[in-house]
């Protein structure tokens, strides 16, 4: 889970796996799977409730939808 | 009388309190608690104390350092260096699990300004971003990508190791 200066950089890695390809992905993009509330939400005095609440759990399955995929 | 023993699996109550005490502790300090200043903390048994840091990493997901009780990540910080550099309103101490977990430091700090710095792992050269709880403010370069080759969230056996 690694940060690259571009999509060229992270091809020439030499931990660049192509079934992964679906992980590279724009920085703003990763930033917004990653305002998802299993995140936003670490905050809270009563986050790991939160998190088992039906709320959470609703949030943690928009979560793992967004989450790449290995081809 | 303590509230937990290790015998028992925590309450969620406890396990409430112990995360707020955790994160707060790191975003105040840059250090997590022992388990020993956690039972303070909570005015609950060593035991106990230590049973719930470990009954924690596994639910949020970080972990220990292998072998011991020692906490090396509580996601989005790791207490282990990365190569992910954190600043918080220009003051450094900080370090996130992984890169996409930087991102979501912001949301600890609201109206702070959180600075990820960063080498380039394909060629070692820096990177740097800005973001707050509005968005990302900066980025240097700006084309710069996030990349995975592993199950996001990572297979629990492995995590200490990745």
């Amino acid at each position: 889970m690694n940060l690259f200066r571009s999509e060229e950089h992270a091809r020439n890695w030499d931990g660049f796996d192509p079934a992964m390809e679906d992980a590279l992905r724009p920085l703003a993009a990763w930033a917004e799977l990653f305002s998802n509330p299993f995140f936003t939400q670490r905050i809270r005095s009563d986050y790991i409730s939160f998190m088992q609440s039906e709320e959470g759990a609703t949030a943690f399955g928009a979560l793992r939808a967004g989450l790449p995929k290995r081809r | 009388m303590p509230e937990n023993t290790p015998s028992e699996r925590p309450s969620p109550e406890v396990l409430d309190r112990a995360h707020a005490v955790i994160m707060s502790r790191i975003v105040e300090t840059a250090e997590a608690p022992h388990y020993t200043a956690l039972a303070a903390a909570l005015d609950i048994d060593l035991a106990a104390a230590r049973d719930i840091t470990h009954t924690l990493v596994s639910i949020i997901p970080g972990w220990t350092h292998p072998g011991t009780d020692y906490l090396a990540s509580f996601p989005p910080f790791n207490l282990q260096p990365t190569q992910y550099r954190i600043s918080i309103d220009g003051q450094k101490g900080w370090f996130a699990q992984c890169g996409f977990e930087a991102t979501a430091i912001r949301w600890l700090v609201p109206g702070k300004t959180v600075a990820i710095d960063a080498p380039c792992l394909c060629c070692g050269e820096s990177m740097h971003i800005e973001m707050n709880d509005d968005g990302i403010i900066a980025a240097d370069p700006p084309e710069i990508v996030g990349y995975t080759n592993q199950e996001v969230g990572g297979d629990a056996a492995s995590r200490p190791f990745r």
